[in-house]
Order: structure tokens, then sequence, then C-alpha cells
């Protein structure tokens, strides 16, 4: 079992950094395609009035007008030496503006994480146990929860408890009382399929024979789901919190945008349209840790936690 | 993913109209009681919050200082030699007076006296020379640009005569030389400053101006804090003040949805939001908000049009698209009676703007009636054709102006009634470059300038000219117009060359303009008071004050 395991944890990790690398090259390509370059874009904004010989000699400083292989080959020599560079939008360094966007993006994922899980459970639960009309009710929830767009809770949120109620005001977006607000819109979304993997479940394992033997011995259903039911249904849950965490990351930039949050999200959104490769990379890769290693951990982690799960010995990609 | 934002954008639109609506009403607001702005006894003190999209491009000056964003935290921070007010006008600021010699090829520059950065040295010859230095030059080895609009071509150098004394020399006559001192890209800031690398001038709180605000802290992409600097005492005469602002600090936040911007200062939670939907104008006004719709001096809104592509190279197509749009349905439809019409392809704050209106009314007999004699015949689809190739052009929407793609979706149906067939192509600023690259047969344009003499260089191919009408030397009447303009060393014979310049390019249909451009919109809570703009469309906060 130790010499498996660990050969499976080996090509396991081994395949989690090919995934980042080809995650960073291939952002790095798909940048490059595009039309223009950061530099180019901005200046060539009509106001400038800069002459287009001006503009490449600025192109130049900045080495954008090499060919895209040595452009990625020196990105790549800079990003594995721990070098994250300048922004090419804002000439600020990179780590700076990752590193203040960071604390407000990981403190809304995680708050709306927290969320998302009290949601999903209670929906669960409740769809699970309610009588007739009210589980066909809580039932719908995921489904609606699901179809109803981010940016459209976030309004209604804003909206009602911003501008009616005065629970939070929009100019001071890190306030805990917006915080919550905005992580409630996020997880409106993300506690759907949460909700309905964990209700599957409930359903599956509350008609095993086990639970049948258990509560032939008396124990009342409240009883049984928090002593039986909880941890086998749970883990095809565990299973979707890589899932989650990229749902968590993808929201955010509607999310932060909507809240006047400055954040990975919107960090993200400026590089984008604003084609600042050397932001983007940073996040993408940074991105790509977070996403391979909760994966990894989470592949890593189900053979020690469910007994029943047995590594192939031909491990599958 | 654009169907998305499409329908995003569609609901945002509809949504901020009704929750605007229900917010002026709930408010219970300041009743519509004339003008809020520019009444009573100002008062000192008090705080002002500022709402704006984004400060994406930073803080390297020669960069940012035209930006609309960035402009604005530019021209609280900064002075700049010379003020231009909104009908074009300049008056003294940190130049006290000047003389133009030589027939306009030499300049002398007296500063005004006293005048300190915020870091206490002086701004004084040497530092000015420092910056007409780097606003000539920039410098490309730092990665720094120079400033687009500065007449760099034939300048030859500025040097300190006294410590209050800058002598200017340029190799011709550079008659627009004294209004670009007064335009938004040329911001006075410390030797010292300029002297960094781009990464470290990147960092705000390095950048040192002599302006009536001083930075007192910010975290990018977040908000930006500035105080008032107490012994500021240098600011233009045109404003009507003196002495230190009058606001204690100015806190620029950026929120970058525009209805939660519009819904947060309609509810009072902020003072100011930067571009507002020109839908919810009139709603906002009527609940007694101010909406300063500033216009900045340059180019109308319109299309520089290529004379050598299909279908536009034949003077008859362009002579109908001329007549073919209905610029006052444009109006009606995507803007307020706050947009103005067009008289000529030049913004009407420019002193030698004219009114040639006629040469561009909106006739769609006429047009039909040009197309008609110039042998393009409506087939069944309603679309004209000659020798077998069917009247169509593409149109770019201009991604600097967000607008610009309602106007020509309506541009689109309008020409349809006279047979051409216009497709839109939507693009992002990226791809707008390339669109630009392409020389298209209409190309939408959007650009400021302090100083008439621009225009000459940018309509030819003399003297490295952007040449937009493709037409090289082949025109020799454009050509003569164009130099005239470029070369006249007096303003009365150049006001004069200017006029029979905008008459001929609007007759030969080689610019067609659409109606004057509003790019920068200010919503204003009725308590702020005596906000002022200048030539260039920015809200200068020197003058404003909060009413109790």
């Amino acid at each position: 079992m130790t010499n498996t395991y660990g050969r499976f944890a080996l090509v396991r990790t081994g395949q989690a950094v090919v995934v980042v690398l080809l995650a960073y090259i291939l952002t790095f390509l798909v940048i490059s395609v595009l039309p223009g370059d950061a530099i180019t874009n901005s200046l060539r904004d009509p106001q400038h009035g800069l002459s287009e010989a001006d503009i490449q000699r600025i192109v130049a400083y900045y080495g954008l007008d090499q060919p895209v292989l040595v452009q990625l080959v020196l990105s790549l020599g800079r990003f594995l030496t721990g070098q994250l560079g300048f922004s090419l939008q804002s000439n600020l360094p990179v780590a700076q503006l990752v590193g203040d966007a960071l604390p407000s993006t990981l403190t809304l994922a995680f708050t709306a994480f927290v969320i998302a899980l009290v949601f999903a459970v209670a929906i669960a639960y409740g769809a699970h146990y309610a009588p007739g009309r009210w589980a066909g009710v809580l039932r719908s929830i995921p489904s609606f929860f699901l179809s109803v767009p981010n940016f459209v809770i976030g309004l209604v949120l804003i909206e009602l408890f911003a501008f009616r109620l005065h629970s939070f005001t929009t100019t001071d977006p890190n306030s805990a009382a917006a915080t919550l607000f905005a992580a409630i819109t996020l997880a409106i979304p993300v506690s759907a399929p949460l909700a309905e993997v964990l209700l599957a479940s409930l359903d599956h394992e509350s008609r095993q024979d086990y639970a049948q033997v258990a509560r032939s011995r008396g124990l009342t259903e409240a009883a049984l789901f928090a002593r039986h039911l909880v941890k086998p249904s749970a883990l095809p849950s565990v299973a979707m919190i890589a899932l989650i965490v990229g749902e968590l990351l993808g929201g955010s930039v509607i999310t932060e945008t909507i809240f006047g949050r400055d954040g990975i999200g919107t960090v993200v959104q400026k590089a984008v349209t604003g084609e600042d490769q050397p932001v983007l990379q940073a996040v993408v890769a940074i991105s790509a840790v977070v996403f391979v290693a909760v994966n990894l951990a989470a592949d890593l982690l189900t053979p020690l936690l469910d007994p029943r799960v047995k590594i192939n010995e031909t491990v599958d990609a | 993913m654009h169907a998305t934002e499409f329908k995003r954008r569609a609901f945002l639109a509809g949504f901020s109209a009704i929750s605007a609506t229900a917010l002026l009403t709930a408010c219970g607001g300041p009743a519509a009681t004339g003008t809020p702005a520019d009444g009573g006894t100002p008062v000192d003190g008090g705080n002002i919050t500022f709402l704006i999209q984004g400060y994406d491009t930073g803080w390297v000056s020669s960069k940012t200082s035209i930006s609309s964003y960035e402009g604005n935290l530019w021209g609280q921070l900064t002075d700049k030699l010379v003020y231009v007010d909104a009908n074009g006008a300049l008056s003294p600021w940190v130049a006290e007076s000047w003389e133009e010699l030589n027939g306009a090829k030499d300049f002398v520059i007296h500063l005004k006296d006293g005048v300190t950065f915020s870091d206490g040295t002086p701004l004084d010859a040497a530092a000015v020379v420092a910056n007409l230095q780097a606003w000539a030059k920039g410098d490309p080895e730092r990665g720094i640009s120079k400033v687009g609009l500065f007449p760099a071509s034939n300048y030859v150098g500025a040097e300190a005569a006294d410590a209050k004394t800058v002598k200017v020399s340029f190799s011709s006559p550079a008659l627009g030389f004294i209004a670009t001192l007064a335009y938004h890209g040329c911001i006075l800031l410390s030797p010292e400053t300029l002297a960094l690398p781009a990464e470290a001038q990147a960092d705000l709180s390095q950048e040192i101006g002599s302006g009536p605000f001083v930075l007192k802290s910010w975290k990018q992409g977040d908000s930006y804090v500035l105080a008032k600097r107490p012994d500021y005492n240098w600011g233009p005469a045109a404003l009507g003040h003196t002495g230190p602002a009058r606001l204690d600090t100015i806190t620029y936040k950026v929120i970058k949805d525009t209805s939660v911007r519009t819904s947060t200062v309609a509810s009072g939670q902020a003072d100011v939001a930067f571009n507002v939907e020109p839908q919810e104008i009139e709603a906002l006004k009527a609940a007694g908000f101010t909406v300063g719709t500033p216009k900045y001096l340059g180019f109308v809104d319109g299309f520089q049009v290529n004379t050598q592509a299909f279908p536009t190279n034949d003077v008859s197509v362009r002579q109908a698209i001329q007549h073919g749009i209905d610029r006052e349905e444009i109006r009606s439809t995507v803007y307020t009676p706050d947009w103005d019409a067009a008289t000529t392809f030049i913004q009407g704050n420019v002193p030698e703007a004219g009114d040639y209106s006629s040469s561009f009314a909106f006739d769609p007999d006429k047009a039909g009636k040009l197309l008609d004699d110039a042998g393009w015949k409506t087939g069944s689809d309603g679309y004209r054709t000659k020798d077998g190739k069917t009247l169509e052009f593409p149109l770019t929407p201009n991604p600097y102006v967000p607008s610009t793609k309602a106007e020509d979706e309506l541009i689109a149906q309008q020409l349809k009634r006279i047979g051409i067939k216009v497709t839109l192509k939507v693009v992002d600023v990226a791809g707008y470059a390339a669109i630009q690259a392409s020389r298209p047969p209409l190309f939408q344009t959007s650009r400021s300038f302090v100083d008439v003499g621009t225009v000459a260089g940018v309509l030819t191919s003399q003297n490295k000219g952007e040449d937009w009408f493709n037409v090289g030397t082949s025109d020799t009447r454009l050509n003569e117009l164009s130099a005239a303009v470029a070369s006249a060393s007096d303003r009365a014979s150049r006001e004069k060359v200017t006029g029979e310049l905008q008459q001929y390019v609007l007759e030969q249909g080689y610019f067609i303009p659409l109606n004057q451009l509003v790019q920068r919109l200010y919503l204003i809570s009725p308590k702020v008071r005596d906000v002022q703009y200048n030539g260039l469309a920015y809200a200068n906060f020197y003058t404003a004050w909060i009413a109790k």
C-alpha cells in the first residue's frame, strides 16, 4: 500500500507541475495572438497624438517587438526564478498589484465558501426531510440559484441593503457588512451544485441497508443524519471542492466589479482588456497552482479517507 | 460571452434607470431648484468622494496625463504654465506672462514668483526647462514617451535666462506652442520626479507636483485620498479664486460599474460620479443634481474618409453620406440636448471653428440624387450597385467613445434608406488599432488639440503628417490650405485660411462630422458648488465648496 501510494503521489504531483507550466505557456501564446500589445494599445489612443515611430520606440524598450518565442522563453525564465516583473499598463511591480489584491479576494472567497456550505447543507437537509410540497420547493432551489445571473443578485442586494436599508455603503466595499453581501452574491451560485450533489447522495445513502438497520435500532432521523449519513454523503462533495474553488475565483470577477472591490478578479479583468501580459501570467500561474494544489490534495486525501477507493496500478491521467 | 455581456449591459441600463428614479423619489432629494451650482457664499472645509471607473494605466505622467481617468487626478495634483478656459481662451497660470518673438519662432516665458513643488523645492526656470525637455523628447531609453501634441518636430530647445525667465526656440513658426502649455499632457512635475525611471514614476507618492492638492494616501486600483495644500496661492486668475483650495480632501474611489456609481451618488453616499449613462441625465437633473457635460477643444465626433478605398474613392458617395446622415436623430436618440450639433469638423469652442453646417445638412433627396447621377442604381434588395459592385462598406465604432456603437447602428439604418449597405464591425481598443492600420473607407476618430495648428499636421502627408484622407500630394488645394495653416505666423491670417480649409474638407466629403463630442461627464451632488471646467473638459475642484 505505502509503495503504491508513494508512486501514485509522485506521479500526481508531477502531473500537477506539468499542468501549471502548460497553463502558463498557453496563456502567453493566447495573449500574443491577440492584436496589439499593452503599450501600443494605450499609446495609440487618438488623444495622445503620438506618431507610429514614437510608439515603436517605447514598444522596443519593453521588448515587445521581439519574436513571441523569445518573449516566452524570457518570461518563463523570469517566472521560474521567482521574478514577476512589472505591469505593462501601470509600470507597478506585479507582486505589489497581486499582493494588494489577494487578501481581499481570499476573504471574499473564504466567506463565500462558508456561506455556500451552510446554504447547501440547509437546502439538502431541508429537501430530504421536508414533507411533500415543501420538499418539491426546496428541491427546485438549486436550479433557481444556478439560473439567476451573479450580477443580478449583486445589484439587487446592493439596491436593497446599501441604498434602502443602509446596511453598508458602496464606497467602503471592504467593510465587514459589504464583504458579507458580496460573499452571499458569490455563494448563491456556488451552493447550488453542492446542494444537489449533497441531496442526491443523502437520498442514496438513506436507502442503504446500514441506514435501515440504524432506523430499526430506533435512531431518530436527525440522529441518523448526524451520526451515519453526513460522512458518506459528503464524500462526493469533497471531490467537487476543486470545481468550487474554480467557480469562486471565476465568479469573483463579476462580484468584485459590482461591489467595487479591488481583488484578483478585477486585476485579471484589467490585465485581459489591457493585454497586460506580466500581470496576467502571474495571476494565471498563481491560480493554476492553487487549483492544481487543491485538486492534488483532494486526490491524495481520498484514498486515505475512503477505504473503498483503490489505487489503480496504472495511474490514470 | 458577447451575448451575456450584451444582456448584462441592457439589464444594467434598465435596472439603473429604475433604481436611480426610485432612489431620487425615495430620498425626496432637493426638488428642481434651478441651477444648484454657483449660488451662495463659498465656505471652506469639507470632503468629497469622487467615483470613477478605474485607474488602470497608472502614474507615469507622459503615458497617463491625457487619460480621461488619470487626467482627473493629475489636474488636482499639478499645475500648468498656461490656463485654457472652456472657450479656448488662454490666460496666465504658473507663467505670469509670455512674449512671442521672431515670427513665433522664439518665446520668452516669465514665471510667477514663489511657486513651489509640494516637497518645498522651487518651481523655477530650471524646473520648467526640465519639463519642456520631457514633453518634447520623452526618454525612450527609460521607456518614457514624449507628449504627443507637443510641437517637437521644430523644437530647438529651452534655456533658463534667469531663475524666473525661460527662453524657448523653434526652427519654424510655432503659433500653437503657448496653447500647448495649457494642454492636459503638459503638467509640471518636479525635475527629481522626471529623472526617475518609469517603474519609480509609477509610484504616485513619488510624483511631486505644485497643485492645490497633494496625495495623502493611495491604494492602486482602489482609492486615492488628496488633501489641500495650505500654502497654495498660485491658481489661474481666470478661476476667480486665490489662496488654497476650499475643500479639505477629495477621495477618488474606484467603482467600475456605471449603474452602481450613479446610484451611489443619487443615494447621497458619494458626491461626484464620472461618466454616467447619457439616458439618465434628464432624470438626475430633474432631481436637482448637476450634470456637467463640458466640451473639449479638438475634432468633433466623426469619420475621417479614405479617398483611395472603395466606395469612398467616389466623391458622390462621400457627399451622399455627408447628406444622408440625420445627425439630429442621433442627437435625440443616443444623446440629450446637452450635446451640441456640429457646425464643422472641429468643436464649437475652438476659436477658429466656423459654421459650415450647410455642406453636411441632412437632405436624403439630395443624397439620393447625387448617387443617381453618379450611376448608382437601386437593386431589388434596396441597395445600390454600379458595375456589378454593391455600394457597401464596414463601420467600426470608436471603442474610446462607447456611445459611438449606438450611433453607428443608427447610421447604418439611415444610410440604408438611401441605398448604402453598412455592416457594423465592433472591436475593442486593441482591435481598433488594427482597423486604423487597415485604412477602412470610414474611420471614426476622437482627437483633442489645444491649438488649431494641429489640424494642419494630420490632414495631409506634409511634414510627416498623418494623411487622414489618404490623398497624399494628389490634392494640391488641400495641401496648399494645410501648409498655409501650418506656416502662418499670425493668428488673423491663420483663422481666415483655417475657415477655407474647413469648408473645402467638408464639401469634398473628406471628413464626415456627426455631433460635438462629450467625452467626460460629471454627475455632481447638489451640495457641491462651483466646480469649473477647463478647455479640455476636466473638472477642477480648486474653487469647489460644499453648501451646508
